[in-house]
């Protein structure tokens, strides 16, 4: 035993063991790119794993035997500044994209390139479980959002853009129809939490804290849950019957939801104290009417009460039919209520006082509505409301200051006549809740009336009230409340669980990215798509929908959605999950800006299953000291400088094992078959076994909301994380569609099975066992085990047929 | 040594000073192992292959003994003449732990003069001298085979010829020694470690043993059968003479995987009552009555023990689908409607109880197991489980050298059907191919049925590259493209069973090894012609 003091800390190590598996060993950290287990060196070592030897001064601990007392330290400034600027080296030579381009935007963090993955796979359920990990609403996102992503879809600069939000519908639709993926419900952990508002903020914080174990109710004012989904947004954009089995998922899951509750009126915060919730979240939306501010508002009618009436069924559809119609303002509630007044075959002006480029809701919302028969008047604002007969509205055309501020032209002033105006400028949080109670007079606000919260925890000034949505926020999308909701979830589970509030690593620093801007972009990556058509929904025709309220867009078919998702660029790096290069720029905090914006190696993709890009190789040569068939050419010249130049090609002699994919620390080789980016500490690493031949290889599964991921090899004997091609790539069987999946029973093998249920099929083998059995002896039957089951299962099987049925007619295949 | 077991661990192959390699291409059908074969080479290990095809390790072989399919007992024996004619054998070992030496000596000596073993197996004498003199004179030697030896008529005699070479030299219960089967299947060798056969209870205990049946009532609170069990070709004979009626099949596609199909096919028709349980609808199917949904591997939890006897538990992935459930719950449910209260609700309780009945999985429990996996005999929860078998003695005192018989193929090339057909496996798909050709990587890589040919034989027959052929004989006809392989020799064509539309068991002789009843797989005859 040798002493080894490494950071102040005591080692016990044998003699000749290397300095950084001590290291490594006791959990120390010392950065390597190119060490391998398997006592191989490269010809050029990455140098990465210097440290400080007192008395000898820099080391390669990867190559250092230990062979007396030292003293070691691995973060000595020197040792730092030698990393840092190989680091830099690298980082210069590396072309890339961590992450997809479409993945920042999304206020709701989806992994958009690993469910487009999924549905490109045809696996359209374990689409939608990802989708579900941070949006359980997906069939009404899928109708409403926005679509932040899509304007940053690198596609577009092949052709258009990939129609990601529609293939999010898809899903969530396929899935409505054809089930879910079972989800894991855990069991109450005896906390309460209430939510006030069953909007998208209140069910996605119910929906994440139930799956957290917390109790969760819901109060809402409303008779059902859904808020402005179910109440504000017409059918004929997001179908009643969708809201409804959308939020019924999420009650079903367990969560309580107390209808006609209105806060202020049937209870109280401190009602809610007493009655035993540990923490309360507010997320009652933005109900209160924003004004523009002209003479005789009031007498127009507010939009959005319309619309919440319209929804709760409560408009007496005569009183509207065939009037003409003047709306103020282009908010979402004015387009929308607009295209309901068509239906009811008014005449309908929606007047903006800014310019169709400046409208804040996506040009192609407004496209529907005018080729419904709606008549947008840009550039218009109102001056005037006076009630008559009908009403008579001023208008005046407006133009923008210098400083781009709004200015009325009143010297264009002009006269419309209208049979009802609304207004819709959109809405605001309301502060009345403050003379709701105690408590709620201490909650303080924001100067603009809005409810103060603390950004990073969601909390108001009272620690155990959160708020989320559109109550904090102002009226926004249904997107962000989702992700506002989960959010204050996560804070409220932390908060009762007395755990730290979580804060996410910001790392926007360490993501290499191909180009953020068109025209930095490279366009030899470009030339490796061929150009694809997007496939668009179809929109039925405006002569005939506007009769009535069914739903104007149809989803996507089966074969639309998966020629739509093989449009995907799969810009997010599919490697991102094992890149130990990232990790360890992260770690010495060493940033990405100087990466190389142009690409410099063609991407193969000749290899039948493993994708090469060289532009991502670190050069460290671990794919060739630790392929079992020699069957790599690797060559590196000028390595770490910008001169570099790599040379990487399969040989004949590679047998597709993928041994060096699962090795490589950066996405340089990727699998072919996997299209998802994920991280491994998001992912269940599961122990399992070979099923094919007798060698038995260990392997692990890696698995995430019940869908397997990838296989790699295990480091146990007798494989010692090696497989064969079927051990990393033959797993997808367990997916097919081929699998049996019920009980089938028939009486003749000349007539068609007939599923049946376990019961039925159980009680029929029984009883026709034990009938040939009394007729013909226990010599007239016989029971097979398996070479593909389990030890336990044979075992149970021999010993039915020996104890049961009293016969050694056992056999297996032992001779095929 | 009594059980079809490795009694030694694959790393062994390692520590081997000579690697002898007979009917198995591990490249394709035991890949890991093919690399630490590769491994040893590489380190300057010697090596023996004797295979009719010129498999890829015979390109590193010091000596390759192409022989004819069929003739691997009269190719061990020879050898052993060899070694006990020139007095190779480890003396000292035979006189300590050897038994039945002189019959044995008597009968190598008289029967299988290289004259007699060069007419069967058509290499020259002094190849097998060669080989002789290089593994009994190496210090570390090991014998691997695999179904290219088990796969025929006098399938158990090879066995015992190989095991009788590692007997002569002492190769036993030493680093790097011994004989290795390969076994073919993932869970082979726990399916019969676990009695799933019908001469043992499970741990290949006699059940004609009063002792034995005694110890299992304790446990099983049953009397146990004691009438000789059946195995499968047996009951498929019997079931074609209706003395046999109901069959239970559990993951195992007998209608696909057997040899001589067609008769299998008319078997499983004439039974009363057929259940198959399995993951996908196996070929079986056709003639079942009831068929059962299972889960997978990723979708439960257990234990398999691969071909060096480790027992290495596997932790549930996903859930099934549907209504798919473990075997073992199918398994239970059913007893329990057939009046028997099995409340087994884990794996892990049934794991328990083997250890009861068999004192070899006596320590094996699946908390042992979560991390690593442990080779039996493992006798208490403190034993470390046995890498290499036999390192202080043997079970039944002394080793017995076994007289190996030869018989012949039941077919023979003839007039009539010109070609000899081998069944193999490749390396991108597994058995009869249900997974593997269920998942997109492997299917791609390897998309449809081929047959290997020698080019010459294909030329002469007018037969290209890529070229649709028909296989066929009495028994079938079946169509593959064909391959042109030189590493086939003339005469012999070589194909897989993984596909369905090329059901190349169909083609299968009827030829039973005479112990075990293992279908002889490997020598059928038949005609080859384009399409």
């Amino acid at each position: 035993m040798i002493r080894v003091r490494i950071n102040d800390r005591e080692l016990n190590a044998n003699p000749g063991d290397l300095l950084l598996e001590i290291a490594r060993r006791e959990g120390i950290y010392i950065p390597s790119l190119c060490y391998l287990k398997n006592g191989s060196v490269p010809e050029k070592p990455c140098g990465l794993c210097v440290v400080k030897v007192a008395g000898e001064g820099i080391v390669r601990s990867c190559s250092y035997k230990v062979e007396r007392e030292i003293e070691v330290s691995t973060e000595d400034p020197e040792v730092n500044a030698i990393r840092k600027k190989i680091l830099e080296g690298l980082v210069s030579n590396h072309y890339g994209d961590c992450k997809a381009p479409c993945h920042t935007p999304c206020p709701g963090g989806l992994n958009i390139q690993g469910y487009i993955g999924f549905i490109a796979k045809g696996d359209f359920k374990a689409s939608l479980a990802l989708i579900k990990e941070r949006l359980p609403l997906p069939a009404s996102v899928g109708r409403v959002c926005p679509r932040f992503c899509e304007p940053v879809c690198r596609r577009a600069l092949v052709d258009e853009a990939v129609a990601i939000n529609n293939l999010k519908r898809f899903v969530a639709d396929y899935c409505m129809e054809n089930g879910e993926l079972p989800l894991e419900v855990p069991p109450l952990n005896g906390k309460k939490v209430a939510i006030v508002g069953g909007g998208p903020a209140g069910l996605s914080a119910a929906y994440f804290l139930r799956l957290e174990g917390f109790e969760v109710t819901i109060f809402d004012r409303e008779k059902e849950a859904g808020g402005l989904l179910r109440y504000g947004i017409p059918a004929f954009k997001l179908p009643k019957d969708v809201v409804k089995k959308e939020v019924e998922g999420i009650l079903n899951l367990g969560v309580e939801f107390q209808g006609g509750k209105i806060w202020g009126r049937d209870f109280s915060l401190k009602d809610l104290k007493e009655a035993g919730y540990g923490a309360v979240l507010l997320a009652i939306g933005a109900r209160k009417e924003k004004l523009y501010g002209f003479e005789g508002e009031g007498l127009a009618e507010s939009a959005l009460k319309f619309l919440l009436d319209f929804g709760r069924g409560e408009v007496d559809n005569k009183a509207y039919t065939k009037k003409r119609i003047g709306i103020l303002g282009c908010s979402y509630t004015a387009i929308e209520l607009a295209r309901v007044l068509r239906r009811l075959d008014c005449e309908v002006e929606v007047i903006y006082p800014r310019s169709r480029t400046e409208v804040s809701v996506p040009l192609r919302e407004i496209g529907y509505a005018e080729r419904e028969g709606v008549k947008f008047t840009y550039v218009t604002a109102p001056l005037k409301l006076i009630k008559g007969g009908g009403f008579h509205l001023t208008l005046a055309k407006t133009t923008l200051s210098e400083k781009r501020e709004l200015k009325i032209l009143p010297e264009t002033a002009f006269e419309r006549e209208y049979d009802l105006v609304f207004r819709a400028w959109g809405e605001l949080p309301s502060d009345e809740f403050k003379a709701f109670g105690d408590i709620e007079a201490k909650l303080e606000l924001n100067p603009d009336g809005t409810i103060k919260i603390n950004s990073q925890t969601m909390q108001t000034s009272e620690p155990w009230i959160f708020a989320a949505g559109d109550f904090v926020h102002g009226a926004k999308t249904v997107i962000q409340a989702v992700a506002s909701g989960r959010r204050a979830a996560n804070m409220i589970a932390s908060y009762l669980e007395s755990k730290p509030f979580e804060r996410a690593a910001v790392t926007v620093k360490f993501d290499f990215s191909r180009g953020k801007r068109a025209e930095e972009f490279d366009s030899n990556f470009l030339d490796l798509f061929v150009p694809s058509e997007r496939m668009h929904l179809k929109e039925r025709e405006p002569v005939e929908r506007v009769r009535d309220f069914e739903e104007v867009l149809i989803g996507f078919t089966e074969e639309e959605a998966f020629k739509e998702a093989n449009r995907c660029l799969k810009c997010g790096c599919l490697g991102i999950h094992k890149c130990d290069f990232r990790e360890i720029l992260i770690k010495e905090d060493v940033g990405v800006a100087k990466s190389r914006k142009k690409m410099k190696y063609a991407i193969q993709k000749d290899h039948p299953l493993i994708e090469v890009d060289s532009n991502k190789c670190v050069a460290c040569s671990k794919c060739v000291r630790s392929c079992p068939y020699s069957a790599i050419f690797f060559s590196v010249v000028n390595k770490g400088t910008p001169q570099e130049v790599i040379t990487f090609r399969f040989t004949e002699a590679c047998v597709n094992c993928g041994a060096c994919v699962d090795v490589c620390p950066t996405g340089a080789l990727t699998k072919k078959e996997l299209l998802i980016p994920y991280s491994r500490n998001q992912s269940k690493p599961v122990k399992s076994v070979c099923t094919f031949c007798g060698v038995g290889c260990n392997l692990t599964v890696w698995v995430k909301n019940g869908t397997i991921l990838e296989v790699t090899g295990r480091d146990l004997p007798p494989n010692r994380g090696y497989t064969c091609v079927k051990g990393r790539f033959g797993w997808e069987f367990y997916k097919s569609k081929d699998r049996l999946t019920q009980p089938l029973l028939r009486k003749s093998i000349n007539d068609d099975f007939r599923a049946v249920s376990w019961e039925e099929a159980l009680d029929y083998v029984a009883e026709n066992l034990l009938k040939i059995r009394d007729k013909y002896g226990p010599e007239a039957l016989g029971f097979l085990c398996s070479a593909r089951t389990s030890n336990e299962e044979n075992f149970l099987m021999q010993k039915l047929a020996r104890t049961i049925f009293k016969t050694n007619n056992v056999d297996c295949p032992a001779r095929v | 040594m009594g059980t079809g077991a490795a009694c030694v661990h694959f790393e062994e192959i390692l520590n081997a000073e000579l690697l002898f390699l007979t009917g198995t291409n591990s490249t394709d059908a035991h890949p890991i192992v093919a690399q630490k074969i590769s491994r040893a080479l590489d380190r300057g290990c010697k090596l023996i292959v004797a295979d009719p095809r010129r498999i890829a390790f015979a390109d590193r072989a010091n000596v390759y003994l192409p022989l004819r399919p069929g003739s691997n007992v009269p190719l061990l024996n020879g050898i052993a003449h060899v070694i006990v004619r020139e007095g190779l054998y480890n003396k000292e070992f035979v006189e300590n732990y050897v038994d039945n030496f002189e019959a044995y000596q008597h009968y190598i000596l008289s029967e299988w003069d290289l004259g007699r073993v060069s007419r069967y197996t058509g290499i020259k004498p002094y190849l097998i001298e060669q080989a002789a003199i290089m593994y009994a004179t190496s210090k570390r030697a090991l014998i691997l085979w695999g179904l290219g030896l088990s796969e025929h008529r006098s399938g158990s005699y090879g066995a015992m010829a190989a095991a009788n070479l590692a007997t002569l030299c002492g190769f036993w219960g030493k680093p790097g020694c011994g004989a290795m089967p390969l076994r073919g299947q993932n869970n082979v060798q726990g399916a019969c470690d676990m009695g799933g056969l019908p001469y043992v209870l499970p741990g290949y205990q006699s059940y004609k043993d009063d002792g034995v049946r005694m110890r299992f009532k304790e446990v099983w609170k049953e009397d146990l059968p004691v009438v000789d069990g059946k195995t499968l070709p047996t009951m498929l004979r019997d079931a074609l003479a209706g003395k046999f009626k109901a069959l239970y099949a559990m993951g195992y596609d007998v209608a696909m995987s057997h040899g001589n199909l067609g008769e299998v096919w008319r078997a499983l028709s004439n039974l009363e009552f057929l259940v198959v349980q399995d993951i996908f609808m196996p070929l079986s199917g056709k003639y079942a009555h009831v068929v059962l949904p299972s889960a997978c591997v990723y979708e439960k939890s257990g234990t398999y023990t691969n071909g060096e006897r480790r027992v290495q538990f596997f932790e549930k992935a996903v859930n099934p689908p549907g209504d798919a459930k473990p075997d073992w719950l199918i398994i239970t449910e059913l007893a329990r409607k057939l009046g028997f209260s099995w409340n087994y609700t884990s794996s892990s309780e049934v794991a328990l109880e083997i250890g009861k009945v068999w004192q070899g999985w006596g320590g094996i429990n699946h908390s042992r197991l979560k991390e690593r996996g442990i080779q039996w005999p493992c006798l208490d929860e403190d034993h470390p489980g046995t890498s290499i078998l036999f390192t202080t003695g043997f079970p039944k005192g002394k080793v017995h050298l076994a007289l190996a018989k030869h018989v012949p193929p039941l077919e023979e090339p003839n007039e009539a059907f010109t070609f000899t057909l081998v069944t193999v496996r490749n390396l991108e798909h597994y058995n009869i191919g249900s997974m593997t050709r269920r998942s997109s990587s492997l299917l791609n890589l390897y998309p449809e049925p081929l047959v290997d040919i020698n080019p010459d034989d294909a030329e002469r027959l007018g037969i290209l590259e890529g070229a649709k052929v028909r296989v066929w004989n009495n028994r079938g006809e079946v169509f593959y493209r064909a391959r042109l392989d030189k590493r086939v020799p003339k005469g012999l064509v070589f194909t897989d069973f993984h596909f369905v539309d090329a059901l190349t068991n169909l083609l299968v002789s009827p030829g039973l090894d005479e112990l075990m009843e293992t279908p002889e797989y490997k020598v059928s005859v038949v005609n080859i012609e384009p399409v």
